[in-house]
């Protein structure tokens, strides 16, 4: 079962009713198969811009986060259950992947293009292909047929 | 005397130098002999690295190891126009290709979940610490 990160977008509720509704989202999880890990509290704050959520304009909302395993089958459904629930204004979940390590390759890419590997492989490769060359004798003659 | 005259400044010369012809050979043998005796350590190294190598340029985020994550508003809002709300692209930014990737993913996720604005910046973030001066690229650009 891959991980996911779930970040919800509460409209602003009094404590208990708070509660309900994030029980509420877990079990929709829960319901579905999955493992709940982490439950993290972001607090309440305005949002970046107004949104329209069932019927309502809202400035302030609260945000939670919660990390679960669940399989990938299941993500489509929660999306569903969430969208009907009055209480979110928005979800969004993402599938967590440990970073990749990698080597910084800015010192190749300010190099000038021709020292630029990838740049010397294109220019490799456009030498590879071979152009259409016009034909000289293209009647196929074995004389030239006009004076010289 | 005519004839005294004639010689008598060759032969000074062909004196002078066999006086100083003598010391110099003889100076010239001992060198050789000594070089002969000492180890090979007075040899010019021969594989030294290039000693006017430049240091590798790093981007900021590979440099300091920054995890970039989407509900970190405040740190992907510094690669973000306040006038636009768009983000700066690599030329200036001056981040490493894949860095630049990631933050432009990473920017559109924070978006969609609600953690950034899509059309400004925070007033809040508008004093931050600058990665990146639009006014001066790292490359020069088309517009």
């Amino acid at each position: 079962m891959p991980s996911y990160e779930l970040s919800l977008m509460l409209r602003v509720l009094s404590k208990p009713e708070l509660v309900s509704s994030l029980k509420r989202s877990a079990e929709t999880i829960v319901q579905q198969g999955g493992v709940l890990r982490q439950f993290i509290s972001i607090g309440t704050k305005p949002l970046p811009f107004k949104i329209r959520a069932h019927t309502q304009w809202h400035r302030e909302g609260t945000y939670f986060l919660m990390k679960f395993d669940a399989p990938s089958s299941a993500v489509e459904h929660l999306n569903d259950e969430f969208k009907r629930d009055i209480d979110l204004i928005r979800t969004h979940v993402v599938k967590c992947e440990e970073p990749v390590k990698q080597e910084c390759t800015l010192e190749e890419e300010l190099k000038s293009p021709a020292y630029r590997k990838d740049v010397q492989q294109l220019v490799e490769e456009s030498r590879k292909t071979v152009r259409k060359q016009f034909k000289q004798n293209s009647p196929g003659f074995d004389y030239y047929p006009f004076q010289k | 005397m005519a004839l005294m005259q004639k010689i008598l400044p060759c032969f000074h010369i062909s004196s002078l130098y066999r006086t100083t012809m003598f010391p110099l050979l003889t100076v010239r043998h001992s060198t050789n002999y000594n070089a002969s005796l000492q180890q090979e350590d007075d040899q010019p190294a021969q594989n030294l690295s290039n000693p006017y190598q430049k240091e590798k340029r790093c981007c900021v985020l590979c440099k300091y190891d920054v995890n970039v994550d989407y509900k970190n508003a405040r740190l992907l809002s510094q690669f973000l126009s306040p006038f636009t709300g768009k983000v700066y692209e690599r030329n200036i930014t001056g981040l490493c290709k894949s860095k630049q990737k990631i933050v432009e993913s990473e920017i559109i996720k924070a978006q969609n979940a609600g953690y950034l604005a899509i059309m400004l910046k925070k007033v809040e973030y508008f004093k931050d610490p600058k990665l990146c001066d639009p006014d001066r690229p790292v490359r020069p650009h088309r517009y």
